[in-house]
């Protein structure tokens, strides 16, 4: 009895147990067709074989796919550790800054709007009219010490009982003669 | 050995043995090189951000495969309800290493030939023959990645090179 394709095949993937496998080869030893057979599909599987996917063609594509992976996982793993962190940093920080304007802002509103009038004297609360508004210039010339002209008189006086001796003259004028 | 998929040495180990594997089967379903290379992308971001804990090399292959796996099917059916699969896939030029003009063509047309077919295969059957010889694995493997039994993929391998050898014109 001569061998199905099915058997053939499996001895041709190496995948046959013995003794099935020593019976096999026995018979391809004598069985000129069953050898013819399995020789045919012996060349299919060749054939099959020689349009795999070359080393060649692989390689360069390897090592894109890797650089990729090597970006992207192994070289980042502290960016990535900082991206984590950053993530969960931005609702937090986003969280505080908003209640930090909100305090801010409704102060300000609360000042503008709501009780601002404390930060306003009480004495200003009542109506501002002229009998209690006068200007300063009106109730005349202030006393400062600055303001304070002595006569000539006074000013030699001082300086002669501090024990000064003094000469004074007058500017642009002549002195008078009797000739 | 167990290993963290969010634990820096070990994906490196795992990128490097396991990326041709996942790229393979992302090209094979989708014969889009920059398709698959998002997809890988996509299935390597996924397993790192999880941080799954695994206990061997071949579990964390194999959760990647079926992840990849996965995203190239859902690629190709938006594509297929987008009605553009066939005609992208007429304009796969695949490149080689070989330098004689005549046997370049030749090899391009075979390879085209190849995929052209492979894309036509129904999902059971393109999968299957994906892991099988593009990724390498075996029927027990392929049975771990698609949760089905090993003799299911063994009928599944069968049936599947059947329709290829017809479509490739290749049966007796």
């Amino acid at each position: 009895m001569c061998l199905d394709d099915q058997i053939l095949n499996t001895y041709l993937d190496n995948e046959l147990a013995e003794p099935w496998k020593s019976q096999v080869e026995e018979h391809l030893s004598y069985c000129s067709a069953c050898k013819e057979r399995f020789e045919q599909l012996k060349a299919l599987k060749q054939t099959l074989q020689s349009a795999a996917l070359t080393d060649e063609e692989i390689a360069p594509r390897q090592e894109n796919v890797l650089r990729m992976i090597s970006n992207t996982r192994f070289n980042t793993k502290r960016a990535s550790f900082l991206r984590r962190q950053f993530k969960i940093s931005i609702p937090a920080f986003a969280t505080i800054a908003a209640a930090f304007v909100f305090v801010f802002v409704g102060a300000i509103l609360h000042i503008n709007n709501g009780s601002g009038n404390d930060f306003i004297p009480a004495a200003m609360d009542s109506a501002v009219d002229e009998t209690n508004v006068s200007l300063v210039s009106d109730a005349g010339p202030a006393k400062t010490i600055y303001e304070y002209s002595p006569s000539l008189e006074e000013v030699l006086d001082y300086l002669d009982s501090l024990g000064y001796t003094v000469s004074v003259t007058k500017k642009g004028v002549e002195p008078f003669t009797f000739d | 050995m167990e290993m963290r998929s969010g634990d820096e040495a070990a994906f490196r180990q795992v990128y490097e043995q396991v990326f041709p594997v996942v790229m393979r089967v992302a090209f094979h379903v989708t014969y889009n090189m920059d398709v698959s290379e998002d997809i890988c992308q996509d299935a390597f971001i996924r397993f790192f951000d999880k941080n799954m804990v695994f206990q061997t090399m071949d579990d964390a292959k194999f959760w990647l495969i079926r992840v990849t796996k996965n995203l190239a099917i859902n690629h190709v059916k938006r594509k297929a309800r987008e009605a553009a699969s066939m005609e992208k896939l007429k304009q796969v030029t695949p490149t080689s290493s070989y330098k004689d003009g005549a046997s370049e063509l030749l090899f391009q047309e075979t390879t085209e030939n190849v995929r052209k077919a492979v894309s036509q295969l129904s999902e059971k059957y393109k999968t299957v023959i994906v892991l099988k010889e593009y990724a390498g694995l075996d029927y027990q493997q392929i049975g771990k990645v698609l949760n089905i039994s090993e003799s299911n993929v063994k009928v599944r391998v069968h049936r599947a090179r059947k329709e290829l050898e017809a479509l490739l014109g290749m049966e007796n």
